[in-house]
């Protein structure tokens, strides 16, 4: 009787390993995720055509008015930008900064005595975020609706109005926000 | 050796046959009668998990009825308590359920063996909650913050869950009416009702349910010992 014992035994724990083993538990990196913010620059005196922005970068305020860089915008000329925002607060703080130079006064390695360039617009963008369910690897993802635009006070804005195409950023498909320069 | 490089269940199944030939003087003349009444037991398994595993917890107590030479009515009732752990998402299922159907033993015993080798059907039904522990917002951009961990403890109460399962499985009896049995389980979820903006990532009962479909796959190992209620020859 022993025999049929030993054997059942390892049959057993050989079925316990393979339940441990099939893990389909990892977010794969195609996976849609928090989708970002897409602005897109268009002609204030013909709001019908896009028009590129020149030499802008586009950088965040955190809550302690600190700069926050995103990785994947650099210095660009385009009509168009794709931002990250907060999904840890309902108002993301973007700077965008057109025609963005340093002058360095002539000594490039002096970082004390530079001088920025150009003309930064400071936007408030405020929404509302809700968790969507992705799956059981990534877990829940961040969309935000009821997305509203303010623009900080400023003597010298280049933006000159702008208009939101979808108040809700779900996706990154199309265009979200309209800027009229 | 030969017996140790084929696969561990068809070891299971001649050992089965081989000790029955150890044991037994094959007889034509006289006739035997077998034991007929309800076996009841535990699933070792889940007992061990409980033990070894800290996100789980479970119990399952099973029975089956001789009805016939080959036909038997059985089912399983039990509870669980898992908690799942991903990446980006903590959660923890949590609930009872309750097996029914009828099991087929396909074994011809030798003479004076009562040992199953058997297929069975069973209808299961859950009902459970889910809570969903702690989540991180899946952001692969995201240079605002590091990516925190939200604790909440949402709880989605009032889920259920209605499958199909076919059993393979066998069961051999160690002593005078007790028997440890193996089992493996296929199951398909007839329906389910789905917590909103979320899924049912595990059952009780079931198990772990899979992105790609409505398919799960279980394992038992059962002790349980039968009372006999009378005896009755083939």
């Amino acid at each position: 009787m022993n025999y049929l014992k030993l054997k059942v035994f390892p049959l057993f724990l050989i079925s316990l390993v393979l339940l441990n083993c099939e893990k389909d538990d990892i977010c794969a990196e195609a996976t849609a995720t928090t989708p970002q913010l897409i602005l897109r620059f268009y002609d204030q005196n013909a709001p019908e055509e896009t028009k590129t922005v020149s030499s802008i970068v586009v950088y965040g305020f955190n809550d302690a008015n600190e700069p926050v860089f995103f990785d994947n915008i650099g210095l660009s000329t385009s009509d168009s930008i794709i931002v990250p925002l907060r999904t840890d607060s309902e108002i993301t703080r973007l700077v965008f900064h057109k025609d963005f130079d340093i002058d360095n006064n002539g000594t490039p390695n002096d970082d004390s005595d530079d001088i920025v360039l150009g003309n930064p617009d400071l936007l408030n963008i405020s929404y509302k975020l809700e968790d969507i369910y992705v799956s059981r690897a990534c877990g829940f993802k961040a969309i935000y609706t009821n997305l509203e635009i303010s623009a900080d006070s400023d003597p010298n804005p280049w933006i000159s109005s702008h208009e939101i195409i979808n108040t809700t950023v779900e996706n990154q498909n199309s265009a979200h926000v309209k800027i009229f320069h | 050796m030969l017996k140790y490089s084929i696969s561990s269940i068809f070891i299971v199944l001649i050992s089965l046959s081989a000790f029955s030939q150890n044991d037994s003087i094959v007889n034509d003349s006289i006739r035997y009668a077998q034991k007929y009444g309800l076996r009841l037991g535990a699933d070792l398994s889940k007992i061990a998990k409980t033990i070894i595993d800290e996100d789980y917890t479970g119990f399952e107590i099973n029975a089956d009825y001789r009805m016939s030479k080959f036909l038997f009515v059985a089912g399983e009732i039990g509870t669980e308590e898992k908690i799942t752990d991903s990446e980006y998402l903590n959660s923890t299922a949590k609930g009872s359920y309750f097996k029914a159907g009828i099991d087929y033993n396909m074994y011809k015993n030798w003479f004076g063996m009562e040992n199953m080798i058997y297929s069975g059907f069973r209808l299961g039904a859950s009902t459970f909650s889910q809570t969903r522990n702690s989540y991180t917002i899946y952001n692969t951009h995201n240079e605002w913050q590091e990516q925190s961990l939200i604790i909440d403890d949402t709880k989605y109460s009032g889920l259920s869950a209605i499958w199909a399962e076919i059993q393979f499985g066998l069961k051999a009896e160690l002593i005078s009416n007790l028997y440890m049995g193996l089992s493996v389980q296929l199951k398909g979820r007839v329906t389910e009702t789905e917590p909103d903006n979320f899924e049912n990532i595990y059952i009780p009962g079931f198990g772990r349910t899979y992105d790609s479909g409505s398919f799960g796959i279980s394992f038992g190992y059962n002790i349980s010992y039968l009372i006999p209620l009378f005896k009755k020859e083939d």
